[in-house]
């Protein structure tokens, strides 16, 4: 149930984020939406849950970038992985940590999405894709933000109150 | 061995789950797949409903506009009325000059170039992704959208179809990284190539130190690389740079066509598969 939740909000989310960047006349900066929901995963889900989870939302957002090739599939579950030490490490509670946590996230998933595309078309311009990173930086935060009381909502209506019998 | 298997699972899933998208970028590299089934699923999923807050969001701004445009509506309509009368004049010597090209290219016995359709779509989302400029356009397959037809606009080019499915295509701009169009001066005829920079101008490039090329020109498709068809516009030349020494010259064009404000959008031109019936620059295409 909490699988087909995180799609059904992944897909609404990059949808949503598709009109929205459309609408705003953006060029290069995005709201890394799916990074945040990776980044949630990272923070809540179970290694199991969170890996599947993670790659049907890579999945969604590789379909949704016109190109597939696997390379988000990879970035989103690697992402995930990654972000599961670093909360071991770290202690993030309230949405100012959840939106510095989730700008870590989309930092590190920017930056190997530019390096393996500098990989694959080494005659492209990887430069663009730095230079707009830090608005993305900035919107993916605001996004976080707003999305985190939204996910912990989402959350405790997934949690079932353990009974006498279980 | 079963018993290990049972033990590490968990573990496996997860590195499988890891390894299965990178082995296949690595292998797939950066043209990526065909779409299946799932693919186009979840597209037919998706796009009405990107379709569907567009056309919201387009309809509350349109009726707040156009409260706000009746205010200097007067001014607008006395300004149009005269540009209409310049522009019937220019129509008429036009028609002249449209005779009399016909008269001439019968003379010359030149075969007139068939107009292929043109199928118009709505900008329906921007891909989420900045790793690739591409839109959501609302015409796919069963409107006669195939992979490697152009987009336009009357201002100039668009892109060029990278994906097709049901009722929905996807666009990778002339200002993606990865875009080349083959192109040359109006004035001059000089010829060169249009590559994307990701965004603002696009940067021309082979084009000869000796070719005649000037600030402000006309760069209009040439037609040769067998994607976009002959003398479409696809901006104009700033900032050239005329070195002392290599062979070329270096500039940029700005696009005719802001990319970020797009809305409705012309399909042109052939696809891919057509190409490949029809010469040996499909392949070439398809690079």
């Amino acid at each position: 149930m909490k699988f087909l939740v995180t799609i059904i909000l992944a897909l609404v989310l990059l949808t949503l984020e598709s009109v929205f960047v459309q609408q705003a006349g953006l060029v290069l900066g995005r709201v890394d939406v799916t990074v945040v929901l990776v980044a949630f995963l990272a923070l809540r889900a179970s290694l199991t849950e969170g890996a599947c989870s993670a790659f049907a939302v890579g999945y969604l957002l590789d379909l949704m970038s016109g190109q597939p090739t696997g390379l988000f599939t990879f970035l989103a579950v690697f992402t995930f992985l990654v972000g599961r030490l670093v909360a071991s490490f770290v202690d993030v509670r309230g949405p100012v940590a959840f939106a510095l946590f989730a700008m870590g996230a989309d930092l590190g998933h920017g930056l190997l999405s530019t390096f393996f595309t500098w990989l694959t078309v080494k005659d492209g311009h990887t430069a663009p894709l730095l230079a707009g990173m830090p608005v993305q930086l900035a919107l993916t935060g605001a996004a976080a933000l707003l999305l985190f009381p939204l996910f912990k909502r989402f959350e405790v209506a997934q949690e079932r109150p353990a009974g006498l019998l279980r | 061995m079963l018993s290990l298997l049972k033990r590490y699972r968990r573990f496996l899933l997860v590195a499988a789950l890891l390894l299965y998208p990178l082995g296949a970028f690595l292998l797939g590299g950066r043209r990526g797949r065909d779409p299946n089934f799932v693919d186009r699923g979840v597209i037919a999923l998706t796009a009405p409903v990107q379709q569907g807050l567009t056309a919201g969001i387009d309809g509350a701004v349109a009726a707040v506009r156009n409260y706000l445009d009746l205010r200097g509506v007067r001014q607008d309509n006395d300004a149009l009325r005269l540009e209409n009368l310049q522009l019937r004049a220019t129509v008429q010597v036009l028609g002249e000059t449209r005779s009399e090209n016909g008269r001439l290219r019968k003379l010359l016995s030149y075969a007139e170039a068939a107009p292929g359709p043109e199928i118009p779509a709505r900008v329906v989302g921007v891909n989420p992704v900045a790793k690739l400029l591409s839109v959501r356009i609302s015409s796919g397959e069963k409107d006669g959208v195939f992979r490697g037809m152009s987009v336009v606009t009357p201002d100039g080019i668009v892109g060029q179809v990278i994906r097709s499915t049901g009722g929905y295509a996807d666009v990778a701009l002339v200002t993606d990284p990865q875009s080349r169009v083959a192109v040359r001066v109006q004035r001059s005829r000089a010829r060169g190539t249009a590559a994307g920079a990701g965004n603002g101008p696009l940067t021309l490039e082979n084009m000869l130190r000796t070719e005649d090329v000037e600030d402000g020109d006309l760069i209009i498709t040439s037609g040769t690389d067998n994607i976009y068809p002959p003398g479409l516009v696809v901006g104009r030349v700033t900032q050239l740079e005329k070195k002392e020494h290599g062979m070329f010259q270096g500039a940029d064009i700005q696009p005719a066509v802001d990319t970020s404000r797009l809305e409705e959008v012309l399909v042109v031109g052939s696809p891919y598969s057509q190409m490949a019936t029809n010469g040996p620059s499909a392949e070439g295409a398809q690079k």
